[in-house]
């Protein structure tokens, strides 16, 4: 049932030590310690010693270089101490990204002297936008904050953050930023789309000097990126704007990070301590080993190494959350995860660790390893049956003590296995058939507990669908139905209930129920209904459903109270085997 | 003739008549009776060509009341007189007029309808005409709409929309350039008939973002939707030489710009926006609704990334490997297709976030993703079952580029998948010649490559160094691939020194011998054989074959192909027979080369 979890490769090997993080820097040969030799000198023999070291692959960025040209010659003032140095690149192909030109990425015409020339530099500082003297500063006294000390991104911080907070791999960041190429044009900024920039950071989604720039950035803060072609779109560029080997320049303001929405309903934030290898997760039913650390208002409750299967954390007292935040994470992953109720103890809480109900959870959890659980595809047609069976008896045990999004995932596995199942034996069909209804019929039932009532119908109607006289499955929509307001609907389905069985108290009650709100409902029902938009009508019942669900919901006991419990009709289902 | 004249006169009279009545009662007055007789009197008119007159009725400030409440009743026999009329009449000008006027004076919401039922009702060849024709005044009355004005605007575009969709789309230049059925036109017509309710929404987002105008900006949102995949994703949108404004780039451009201006060009892009649109309950519904917007999604990436539509104003910080990877959802999409310009778009779509990205920079990790393992898969098929010959060579090209793209792992993995999905020989010979290219540089460059040397390899060598089904072996179908292998293998043995052993071949030797050379032998036997014995046969049946008695027909692409004569047959018969003394000599030089290696070694060592 189980396998390993790269699927592709079929040898078994061992796998190989992962360390191409940041291959870029990797690859490239180390270069000579620059750090810290700042200033006018440094910077000139840097210059030369690029331009000598035939080694050095450069692709020839020329228009930098000739729009230089061209302006300098356009100053009046100092074109002739700009030329000497302009020299320098005698040889054009072998020209070094980066330093040359990204001295002058923002000047107007006079202003590449000052970048060659310290003495005037200092004196026009203050006179020229921040911007200018800054780029110029960059190469020269940027901090290197590559991971190989290879001077690929250069780093000054124009603005300190406001806080001390860095934002943590995975983090979704808002940033406002904008990009010029070395001869000084702009290609890019998120304040002529008036518009925050956002990420996800250090998931290889934006090239890689901004994955090493932004984490080193504090929040509110503003800073200035020098990053060579290796660190940027290299040889290859970005058609249409970034030419090849183009060194590239970023102002770039840290507006705010938070950690991840793993689902987009607040309910589970990650925030990642140490990334994870590759991109395969763990899936529904895959065997994970994890370390966890569990905290409620700041005390630890739980710590433990322990490896399950995931989608039955519940067995060892780890709450859903986890089980559905363990489906994002790769294989050594430390992350941290904020659970909302929902997704950790939800209203019953916790006694064993004492924790009330409702309460919001943080947990730590590393995942040392898993192993998949096969994918559908990959189980024939007996093992799925034999599976089926065993994850039936623990849908229902969950179901039992109410933990009802544990059940649905042991159901659900049913339908992925047995529902797009084909050539069956008449023998297996039968069996599979009858896995199947049990499996729709008992969702139903736990999605009419979680109230989520049109995926009840649904479940419904596929249970229907395999016998469509099926008295719970008519019972169950109509319930759902009720539920969703759309009584006529519901009390169709109540009446098929007494056609199957005559004997139903519970049908009979609610249909009454149904006639009741049909007539509460019925003068505005005929108005909507008589406009001819229909989708306008449709909405308007979904407005009124809301409103009146608080009430259906305050209802809700009572119409579990027939003489048929909800509890005992999932007995029987299981029985259907 | 005079009674003719009556007749019409009758047609005014009957209706200056029901005006006038009409024009001294109150607006609540007016009985349904009345609105019968006004359009059964004005549709007389017009039929009797006396649209002049009526456009002085409508004209009349007094009857102002009366247009406001009857006139759209007028619309219907009013657009089937205009497409009678031909373009110069004056009549149709008269009629042109009256459309106008009744834009401008009628109940909106009224006319609204009448217009929308008169776009329904259209089908066929006049479907762009009419639609064309219509635009104009129910724009003026959308704009004119105090209420559901949002669902209104989505309602005539989506009505729109779905008219215009079962027409064919103009593909060749010449094609486009007849523009037969109009619909190039009509569809940047329908364009600006959406701009000032796009302005609209812009000014409104500008100062804040009311309910109301997420539903205007959902119902443009569908519409850009519905035109990416009808009729962009089936137009051709390269440039063409000859046509200044291409009429479906034109269009494009305009549909991007709208989505950058109600800015959802780059949430549509890069994030996977699930549960955006409303829930559908019904199952069906939701999964044709993403069905639908995978493939207008797919034509969206294809004008950004391809045509550079609206890639001003894109972000350009992304790494190529993270727009390769969004984008391969689209390029599976668009290659699973058969239509050419899907299935064009599709490769141009890949190649272009191929080239973004320098050789060797791809991680093994992708090949985690399901698409990445996919696309290539689609790709051979692409190559391997496409009737169009240039999207075969295309897609060949493409398979190449992908496998450069990755690193040596991301290689290896991918060769070993293709080895096993392929099926078909020709694309097996072809990876194996790139693992023969990868040995090469893994032997030649001073960089360590585990991937193509040693253990790794071996078990490489494994899938490759073998016959499908051994000695058995259909030769002639698998010769691509064995013709490759024995190169491979022949490579091999005079670059690696037994001595050395870099790439191990010398140690997996004996079962390479086994798996593979001895059944070759077995298999190159017994083909020959038969194949001789084929041909012996056929020469001596060849007069009794004259009388020809087929034992089955071949059809190609549904026609049938001319049964083989006696000659044909043997000429492939002895191409074939060329094929395999051409493998047996190949085989000859391989197993030379390693016996002279091998006495060498025993001779170095005694």
């Amino acid at each position: 049932m189980r396998k390993r979890c790269r699927p592709h490769r079929r040898d078994g090997q061992a796998e190989p030590p992962m360390e191409r993080e940041h291959r870029g820097g990797a690859r490239r040969p180390g270069r000579l310690g620059w750090r810290g030799r700042a200033g006018a000198l440094g910077a000139r023999r840097r210059r030369q010693l690029f331009v000598w070291n035939p080694g050095r692959v450069a692709g020839g960025d020329l228009p930098g270089h000739s729009s230089l040209l061209r302006r300098s010659r356009g100053g009046k003032v100092r074109p002739l101490r700009v030329l000497p140095s302009l020299s320098l690149p005698r040889v054009p192909s072998r020209e070094p990204p980066g330093i040359c030109h990204v001295k002058f990425p923002f000047g107007a015409g006079k202003f590449p002297v000052r970048g060659l020339c310290k003495e005037t530099m200092t004196t026009d500082e203050a006179a020229k936008g921040e911007g200018e003297v800054q780029a110029v500063a960059l190469a020269e006294r940027g901090e290197d904050i590559t991971p190989a000390r290879d001077r690929g991104v250069l780093k000054i911080i124009k603005r300190p953050g406001s806080e001390d907070e860095s934002p943590m791999i995975g983090d979704k960041v808002y940033v406002h930023y904008k990009g010029k190429l070395a001869n000084g044009k702009k290609f890019d900024s998120s304040r002529d789309r008036n518009e925050p920039f956002v990420f996800s950071l250090g998931k290889g989604q934006v090239i890689k000097a901004w994955d090493i720039g932004v984490a080193t950035m504090k929040k509110g803060e503003i800073c200035y990126l020098l990053c060579k072609p290796e660190y940027a779109y290299g040889s290859a560029g970005s058609a249409p704007k970034i030419p090849s080997n183009a060194t590239l320049f970023f102002e770039v303001e840290l507006l705010d990070f938070k950690g991840e929405d793993l689902f987009e309903d607040g309910g589970i934030i990650r925030r990642i301590k140490r990334k994870g290898e590759g991109y395969s997760n763990p899936n529904e039913g895959a065997t994970v080993e994890i370390h966890l650390e569990g905290f409620c208002g700041g005390t630890r409750f739980d710590c433990k190494d322990v490896k399950f299967v995931v989608g039955e954390g519940e067995d060892h007292d780890i709450p859903i959350g986890i089980d559905k935040a363990l489906e994002k994470m790769q294989r050594g992953e430390h992350c941290v995860l904020y659970l909302g109720p929902r997704y950790g103890f939800g209203e019953t809480g916790k006694a064993k660790y004492g924790i009330q109900a409702n309460a919001e959870l943080v947990y730590e959890v590393t995942l040392k390893s898993f192993e998949k659980a096969k994918e559908s595809w990959e189980m024939d047609t007996k093992e799925k049956l034999e599976q089926a069976a065993i994850v039936k008896q623990k849908g229902t045990m969950y179901f039992k003590e109410g933990k009802y999004l544990q059940a649905v995932i042991q159901y659900g596995k049913i339908v992925s296995w047995l529902e797009m199942e084909y050539g069956l034996s008449e023998k297996e069909s039968k069996a599979s058939d009858s896995f199947l209804l049990a499996a729709f019929l008992n969702l139903a039932m736990c999605y009419l507990k979680l109230r989520e009532y049109a995926k009840a119908v649904e479940c419904c109607d596929k249970a229907l669908g395999l016998d469509q006289d099926n008295e719970k499955g008519l019972y169950r929509r109509g319930e759902a139905r009720l539920l969703m307001n759309e009584f006529e609907l519901a009390k169709c389905d109540f009446q098929r209930v007494l056609e199957v069985n005559p004997q139903n108290k519970a049908a009979k009650s609610q249909i009454s129920v149904c006639q009741k709100k049909t007539k509460e409902h019925n003068e505005r029902d005929r108005r909507i209904y008589a406009n001819m938009f229909a989708k306008f009508a449709e909405r308007d019942a979904k407005e009124a459903a809301s409103k009146t669900r608080v009430k259906t919901a305050a209802e809700k006991p009572a119409c579990e109270k027939g003489p048929e419990t909800p509890g005992a009709k999932d007995e029987e289902a299981e029985g259907h085997v | 003739m005079p009674e003719e004249q009556s007749q019409t006169i009758m047609a005014v009279d009957e209706l200056q008549a029901i005006v006038q009545r009409c024009q001294i009662l109150e607006e609540a007055d007016f009985k349904g009776e009345d609105f019968n007789l006004f359009q059964v009197a004005g549709q007389k008119c017009l039929e009797d060509g006396y649209a002049a007159q009526l456009l002085e009725v409508i004209q009349n400030e007094k009857n102002k009341v009366i247009i406001k409440n009857m006139g759209w009743n007028l619309i219907s026999p009013l657009v089937r007189c205009i497409f009678m009329y031909k373009q110069e009449d004056d009549k149709r000008e008269h009629c042109l007029k009256i459309l106008d006027q009744l834009a401008e004076l009628c109940n909106p919401k009224e006319l609204f309808l009448s217009l929308l039922e008169q776009i329904e009702q259209t089908s066929g060849e006049q479907v762009c005409q009419t639609v064309m024709l219509l635009l104009q005044p129910l724009q003026t009355v959308l704009l004119k709409l105090q209420n559901k004005k949002a669902y209104s605007v989505g309602l005539s575009l989506a009505m729109i929309m779905n008219q215009l969709t079962p027409l064919p789309v103009p593909y060749t230049k010449q094609q486009i350039e007849e523009d037969k059925l109009g619909l190039c036109q009509c569809c940047n017509a329908v364009v600006d008939f959406a701009k000032p309710f796009v302005n609209e929404l812009v000014k409104n987002m500008e100062k804040s973002s009311e309910y109301n105008d997420m539903e205007l900006k959902e119902e443009l949102l569908k519409f850009c939707m519905k035109s990416l995949k009808y009729p962009l994703l089936t137009a051709q949108l390269e440039q063409l030489e000859g046509i200044e404004e291409h009429p479906f780039r034109h269009f494009a451009t305009e549909i991007v710009d709208i989505l950058w201006d109600i800015k959802e060009l780059i949430p549509l892009v890069f994030l996977r926006h699930k549960d955006r649109s409303p829930h559908w309950e019904n199952q069906e519904f939701a999964e044709m609704e993403q069905k639908n917007s995978a493939d207008s999604l797919a034509c969206l990436s294809y004008l950004i990334f391809v045509q550079h539509l609206g890639i001003a104003c894109f972000p350009v910080v992304f790494s190529p490997s993270y727009l390769l990877q969004c984008n391969m959802t689209h390029i599976e999409v668009l290659l699973k297709r058969t239509e050419e310009s899907m299935l064009s778009k599709g490769l141009d779509l890949f190649e272009s976030c191929l080239l973004r990205m320098e050789d060797d920079s791809l991680l093994h990790q992708y090949l985690e993703f399901r698409t990445f393992i996919n696309v290539p898969q689609d790709l051979v098929k692409v190559m391997t079952l496409c009737p169009i010959e240039h999207l075969r060579k295309k897609s060949l090209n493409i398979l190449q580029l992908f496998i450069d793209k990755f690193d040596a792992e991301g290689k290896y993995t991918l060769f070993r998948c293709l080895l096993k999905t392929s099926n078909h020989a020709g694309v097996e010979g072809y990876i194996i010649k790139n693992i023969k290219d990868q040995i090469h540089s893994s032997l030649t460059k001073a960089c360590d490559n585990v991937w193509f040397t040693g253990h790794h390899l071996i078990s490489l060598l494994d899938l490759v160094l073998m016959l499908p089904e051994g000695a058995e072996t259909d030769l002639l179908q698998h010769s691509d691939r064995i013709m490759a292998s024995l190169n491979l293998l022949r490579y091999l043995v005079i670059k690696d020194c037994e001595s050395d052993n870099q790439t191990g071949v010398w140690t997996t030797l004996p079962k390479i011998e086994r798996n593979f050379l001895k059944p070759l032998h077995v298999g190159l036997n017994m083909s020959k054989a038969h194949y001789e014995a084929e041909i012996k046969n056929k020469k001596e049946n060849r007069k009794e074959a004259h009388s020809s008695n087929t034992v089955c027909s071949v059809t190609v692409g549904g026609e049938k192909m001319p049964a083989m004569t006696t000659e044909m047959q043997l000429q492939v018969l002895h191409s074939a027979l060329f094929t395999f003394d051409l493998i047996e000599s190949v085989l000859a030089r391989v197993e030379e080369l390693i016996e002279v290696k091998i006495k060498a070694v025993m001779d170095e060592h005694s």
